[in-house]
Formats: structure tokens, sequence, C-alpha cells
């Protein structure tokens, strides 16, 4: 990317200017005060925006800073560039009343959305973050910041560990945790159904336990009851004052007719044989002995009495103990045959439980899909951390190479190790970059700095400079402006001293100076 | 429901020896699931005794084996029916038909021995049966020339639900009368046999009320959900929606598609409905477009892996989510 020219209509203390950049270096000369700065964050302004912070954060905040003392409703610019091999305008107003940005293709007319994001799609990876970190060196401002720490992780886990812009490795692992979860709760599923079912039949089991205990209990007492019985059978059957004559009794009679008829004949013929006045008295004895006889047949039938014995039996026993043996027997014998057949249904629960221990064809294929999800994320994950690794061995060799240029061959290895600390390696000796001279620490930046964004952008972008070099010496500058010239499209070098001119003279480098 | 289906099956039979006045019936084993119980038995025999002139002989195979206090082994079944009870050889004499059946039953779940091993025909009458359940490592194993030279004139094989002819005409499985295991697939029924002094003609018939099915339904890249459910319920519809099927989706889908097997099941007769497509991806382009990069590289991981390895299931996965996640 090139950037053609800058139109500020206000913007900082900067009204109505026009500059135009070329190719190679442009050298941005002004004195203190003069705006370079402010020309800087235009820059930036125009690319990336630049919003109104708020609330106390909003009095000193760049808005705040480079918004126009008069007239701030024309707080607006323009900036083409070249991008693709077409040219681009944007404008921008950054007036928070009439606030807006267009973007269009001066080639064919083609009017561009910001909002929609097809300035992103011109810059690619450049974040605004990406972009201070890297191309923009603003003024004593070179150690990169955060946003280029994380960055450049996120760059390694993601982009250039996949080898392609595209590709999202986080993500893709991530899809591939979701995948082995969701086959985890299918295979859940599957137990859940299982256990359900194997519930079922447990339960089933346990009921008919149950029957078979009550069955087992009903039996044990029907035994006790019939052998109870058994036992006590004679002593029932054992006749009550049954005499002869009770037998010869027609059922239902208590009393005989004939019993009466000779009890009648008897009074008769005692009354006959016998003679006067014996017979009456006799006659009437014998009557009465007869009456009362009748009389005790009558009521002994009418009630009868039961032995003490008997009677505490039939408080103990409910009402059904009294059913005939008969049918005791064949309960007896229907509640074994229930029993055994409670038993084999038992067995055969349980059988079938056991044989539900065995894994079912499904959960095998959700176990294989589910080991094909692993095997894919260790690759996935090992292939990537050997890219990484190789990423990071192609940023040290390139940080090693341009360090090396930058110091005319005094360091010729430089480390990012872990947490992108910085080391030099001189005579086999590690030194940390804090323990360096300041220049040389500057130098060690922005060789981060420019590798970085080689990383990051797809295009070139320009490189801005801000009053970088103070810390170098003469020789360094030279090494560094060297490498800027052979190496950078476009170069835009803020600076109030002279000793940059004379620098790029002395190397024979063109340049497009621009006053301020 | 199926249990239901399962007994008419039985009845079924039993009302065709009726019919036809068959001289025998052979029940080669395994006539339960698991230990019958006695009103089972009660049930079983009532239906036999409804046969008048056919003689029924069947023995315990490894599922309804005759444990210590099977009801198997007092049962009183009719006259006509006849139980082996011996686990080893024993011959049920039948004068009536000529017929001489000799077999044995199970005591235990498994048993390994070949109780027929040596025990040739002893032509006690014209026609002589021998009846074997069993069929694999674990439940006597049959070796087909250790019993086609014993001189029986046909031997009944139980325990292998598929119905098979091992030697034609003189020995063959009948199957289960009843598919009862979703692995059951294709047609099951019964023997018809006929065996006159020469010779001995048998045929399967099918009779079974339903199949189970195991198809596979090709899908094709670009293949919707809808129209993958139509085709379904197509293929349902071509083989009987009376049959229960097991139904593997085979072939290519478009990645981005992952099919809604609930919804597939129209007539509820998938018992299993397994996606077995891959996605759609072309992994030789994809690696050659790829090649500079992590997707290619783990593409060639997995060079020359067969389609049915894990590998290949773990190469499927891997694309799919590193071309699902890829920034646009």
């Amino acid at each position: 990317m090139k950037i053609l020219e800058l139109k500020i209509r206000s913007f900082g203390k900067l009204k109505d200017r026009r500059i135009r950049l070329s190719e190679g270096i442009n050298l941005v000369y002004g004195e203190n005060e003069s705006g370079k700065s402010t020309i800087h964050m235009f820059i930036k302004g125009m690319f990336f925006g630049l919003e109104r912070g708020r609330g106390r954060a909003a009095a000193n905040d760049a808005y705040s800073l480079y918004e126009p003392w008069e007239n701030p409703n024309f707080y607006s610019g323009a900036v083409r560039f070249e991008s693709g091999g077409k040219v681009f305008r944007i404008d921008r107003n950054f007036d928070r009343y009439s606030k807006k940005a267009e973007l269009y293709c001066e080639d064919d007319g083609e009017e561009m959305s910001v909002d929609d994001g097809d300035l992103q799609i011109l810059l690619g990876q450049f974040s605004e973050g990406i972009y201070s970190s890297t191309v923009s060196v603003g003024q004593l401002n070179i150690q990169p910041g955060q946003a280029l720490a994380a960055g450049l992780r996120n760059y390694a886990t993601n982009y250039f560990a996949s080898g392609g812009g595209d590709l999202n490795i986080e993500q893709a692992l991530l899809r591939l945790k979701e995948r082995r979860k969701e086959i985890d709760r299918q295979i859940k599923e599957g137990f859940r159904v299982k256990q359900e079912k194997r519930e079922q039949i447990e339960q089933e089991a346990s009921y008919i336990w149950r029957e078979i205990h009550r069955l087992q209990t009903d039996r044990d007492n029907l035994k006790e009851k019939i052998a109870y019985r058994r036992e006590h059978k004679p002593a029932k059957e054992e006749p009550e004052n049954n005499r002869v004559i009770d037998g010869l009794r027609p059922d239902k009679w208590r009393i005989h007719p004939l019993e009466i008829l000779s009890f009648v004949a008897a009074v008769v013929l005692v009354f006959v044989f016998i003679h006067r006045p014996w017979n009456y008295l006799v006659a009437i004895v014998l009557a009465l002995l007869c009456l009362i006889y009748t009389w005790n047949r009558l009521k002994v039938s009418k009630k009868q009495e039961k032995t003490e014995p008997e009677r505490i039996l039939e408080e103990i026993m409910p009402e059904e103990e009294k059913v005939p043996l008969e049918k005791l027997c064949w309960e007896l014998e229907r509640s074994e045959e229930e029993l055994g057949e409670k038993l084999v249904q038992y067995n055969n629960l349980r059988e079938q439980l056991e044989e539900m221990d065995e894994m079912g064809e499904e959960f095998w294929e959700q176990e294989k899909q589910r080991e094909a999800v692993d095997i894919a994320a260790d690759k996935i994950s090992e292939l990537s951390a050997g890219l990484q690794k190789q990423m990071e061995q192609k940023m040290n060799d390139l940080l090693s190479a341009m360090i090396c240029e930058f110091t005319g061959g005094k360091y010729t290895r430089l480390l990012i190790g872990e947490g992108f600390k910085m080391s030099l390696l001189k005579d086999g000796r590690r030194i940390p970059v804090e323990h360096l001279s300041r220049g040389t620490a500057e130098q060690v930046y922005l060789a981060l700095r420019m590798v970085s964004a080689g990383v990051f952008q797809e295009e070139e972008f320009p490189v801005m400079l801000d009053d970088t070099f103070a810390y170098y010496d003469d020789i360094r500058l030279k090494y560094v402006l060297g490498w800027l010239g052979r190496n950078k499209k476009q170069v835009l070098l803020f600076t109030c001293q002279k000793r940059e001119e004379e620098a790029l003279k002395e190397l024979g480098i063109k340049y497009r100076k621009i006053e301020i | 429901m199926r249990a239901r289906e399962i007994w008419e099956g039985l009845e079924k039979i039993v009302d065709l020896c009726g019919e036809r006045e068959a001289d025998l019936l052979l029940i080669a084993g395994d006539l339960f699931h698991r230990q019958p119980l006695l009103r089972e038995l009660k049930e079983v025999n009532g239906l036999f005794s409804q046969l008048e002139k056919t003689h029924v002989v069947l023995c315990a195979g490894n599922h309804d084996y005759l444990k210590k206090d099977s009801y198997y082994r007092r049962f009183d079944w009719c006259s006509h029916v006849h139980m082996i009870q011996d686990s080893q050889l024993e011959c049920v004499d039948l004068p009536e038909i000529g017929t001489a059946v000799y077999g044995f039953s199970y005591e235990s779940k498994e048993r390994t021995d070949k109780p027929y091993l040596g025990k040739q025909a002893k032509r006690l009458r014209q026609t002589e049966i021998l009846m074997v359940h069993g069929g694999d490592e674990r439940h006597v194993p049959v070796k087909k020339e250790e019993i086609a030279g014993l001189g029986y004139d046909y031997i009944a094989l139980g325990h292998i639900h598929k119905p098979q002819n091992v030697v034609p005409g003189k020995m063959a499985y009948c199957g289960a009368l009843e598919p009862v295991d979703r692995n059951d697939t294709g047609k099951h029924g019964y023997i018809w046999g006929e065996i006159t002094d020469k010779s001995c003609r048998i045929q399967f018939v099918p009779s079974a009320a339903r199949e189970y099915i195991h198809t596979d339904v090709q899908s094709s890249r670009g293949m919707s959900g809808s129209e993958l459910k139509r085709q379904i319920k197509q293929i349902i519809e071509e083989k009987g929606i009376e049959n229960i099927y097991k139904i593997m989706i085979k072939g290519f889908r478009s990645p981005d598609i992952r099919f809604d097997l609930k919804a597939m099941d129209i007539y509820g007769n998938i018992i299993e409905l397994i996606d077995d497509t891959k996605p759609s991806y072309d992994f030789e382009k994809i690696k050659q477009q790829n090649k500079d990069n992590i997707l290619g590289k783990f593409i060639g991981q997995f060079e020359g892996c067969s389609e049915d390895s894990a590998q290949y299931r773990a190469m499927c996965e891997g694309v799919q989510a590193l071309m699902e996640t890829r920034r646009d």
C-alpha cells in the first residue's frame, strides 16, 4: 500500500493542508510544534478512525487533543492511497455531529462502506493495535505495546501455525472439542436409556422378589396350619355325648319320635301294670323324668356347648382359618405352583440383567467416533505446535539477519524467548534487551516491529517513524536508513533534525522532502 | 406386541400341521428364550393337544436349558408330545409312524461336547432322524462331515437363527420361526420335509409375520435431509412397511449437513439408523490446495488409511473442523 496524498481540512492545528507523498523515503521535516506528530495521528485517524472517549477519559484522549479550536465542525480530512493497483480515497468527518466515513475507489468509482468492513478488507489483518505496534512508531514509543505480543501469540497459534491465513486452529480445536462433547453426550444418553431399562427390569425383579417372599410366607403358614389341623383332627372329631341313639335319630330332629312314643308307652304301661295307688305316683315320676329328658335334649340341641380350649382357639384363629382342610391343601398346592413360576421369572430377569452388562454395537460405534475425534485433535495440535516452532524459528532468523544489518554485524543473533522476552547473543552470551544500551534496544524493537509487520501484512504498509532515531549514533542511523531505503516501499520519516537528511544524502538514497 | 406375533407364529405352524396331517413336528431346541414358566408350558401343551395326528418331539436348547428345577423336567406333556430330557443322545421311538427321533437336551447354557459323535443310526425304524441343537464353538459344534456319515435320514438342526441348508436335502437349520433379534435378517419360517423310502425332500417355507431388514441408503453430494427422508420412506414402502429396519446411510453428504436421524423414522419401524456418510470433501484436492498449511499437512498424515479405519474417521473429523471454522 502506498499513501498518495493527505488532505487535511482541519485537524489539530493544521488547516487546509495538502501533502503529497511519493514512493520511497518521505522526509517530513518540521521544527518543534510544527505539526509532525499531528500528521502522524491524522494518518492513523484516517485509516482507523478516531473515537471519542467516554466520560472523564474524553478530556485527554486523541479525539479532544486534535479537535480544532476553531470551527470544530470542519474536523475532517481525506487520504488517497493506492492498494492492489487501485487508487482509493477515504473521506472522514471526525466532528461529533456530522461524523461520517466514506471509502471509494477512484479508478472505477465504486462506493464502498467503511461500516461494512470494506476498509478492513483492504487493510487485511492490520488492526489499529497491530498498526501501532508495527509500522507506526510514535515519538519515544519504540517498544511495541502489549498488542503486539498478544497479536503475535494469537497469530502464532492461528494464522502462521496453520500456514494459511484463513484457517483458524483454535476454532477448529474448539469445534472438535464440541464434537467430542456431543459424542460423549450420545454415549451418556445410551447409558441412560440402558440404565433406565435395567432399572425397570430390576424393579420388576424386586417386585417379583417380594412376591416370592410373600408366597413363601403364605406357603409356610399354610403348611403349619395343615400340620396343626392334621395333629388336632382326632381330638376335634371325637364324638361328644354321642350315644347310639344319636346315630339313630334323623338328622334334623332333636328328639326321635320313637323316643316320645316309647316314653308315652312306658308311662301307660306303668299306669296299667302297677297297682293302685302306686301306679299314679310311679307314672307321674316317670312322666316327669321323660319330660326332663326331652327338655334336656331340646336344650342341648338349641345351644351347643363349647369347651374352654375351643373358645380360646376360636379367638386366636381368624374366621378364614376355619376353612376345611382340603381347601387348605389345595391352596398350598396353588401357592407352591405360583411360587415356582415366580422363581423362574425372577431367575430369567436376573439372567437378562446379566446379559445387559455387555456393551451394544452402538456404543462401540460411538466409542470409535470419539477416538477419531481425539486423534484428529491430537494431530492438529501436534502439527500446529510444530508449525509454531517453525514460525518462531523463522522469526528468529529474520530478526537475527535484521539486527545484524542494523548493528553492522556486531550482533548476529536475536532470540525471542517465552513471553516475547528478547535477548541478543554475543560471543555465546545471552544479553537481555533491558541490559542493552538505549540505542541498541531501540534497534532491536525496530527490528521486531519490521519483522512482525511482515507477518501480518499481505500488502506492505508504509512505515511511519516519528523522531525515532534520537538515540542512534550516525553509523547505526546510516545502517538503518540504508535498510529502509533498500527494503521498504514507502517510509514516512518525521524529524526535527537535519542529520537524517544528511545521512540520506551521504548514502545516496533518493527522498522526498516535505517541510511543514 | 411382537411377543404376541411370535406366539402366533407357533400357532400358525400347529394349525398347518393339523391341516396337512403332518406325522411329525420337530422343535430343535430353544422353544423359549429363557426358562419357561409353568403357565407357558401349559399353554404350549394346550396348543399341541389340538394335534390329532402329529407327534411332536422337542428338546431343550441353550436358552431354555434343563435347569435343576426346570418345569421341563416334571411337566406332564400330552401323550403325543415327546420331550427329550437326556443330555446324552436319547431315542424317541414312534412306531406308529415308523420313525425314531434321536436327540439330546442342554443342561447348562453352554456345552462344547458333541453328544452325537459316533452315534450311528440304530435303524430301529424305517425312518431315523437326528435332532441337534448347536453349531458354534460354545454350543455343540456341528461338523457336517461328522454328522452326515452317521446314517440318519434327516438331521434337524437348531440354534442358528438364520435358516440354512447345511447338506442339501439332508441336514438343515430351519432358523428362528420368527426373527427375534435385530440381526436376524432375511426370511424366516419353517422347513417342510417329506421322507419316503428312498428320499428326503425338504423345503424352506417363509412364514414370519415380519422381517428384519438391514439396508443401505445411498446419500449423494448435496442431498438434503428431506430428500434423504423421502428416499428412506420409498425404500421402506418398497420393501414393506410391516418389516423392521436397520438402515445405514452410506455415501457422501455435503460437509455442512448433518442429518437429523430422529426425524427419519416415519413408519416407526426403524430400530437403528446409522449415519455412515462421509463429508464429500475431495481430500486429494484439498491437500493440493493447502499443501503449505496445516490442512494439507493434516491430510498428509493420514495417507493410505482405509476408509473404515479410525484414522480415516479422524481425518474426516479434522478436515471438517478445520474447513468449517475457516475465516471468510
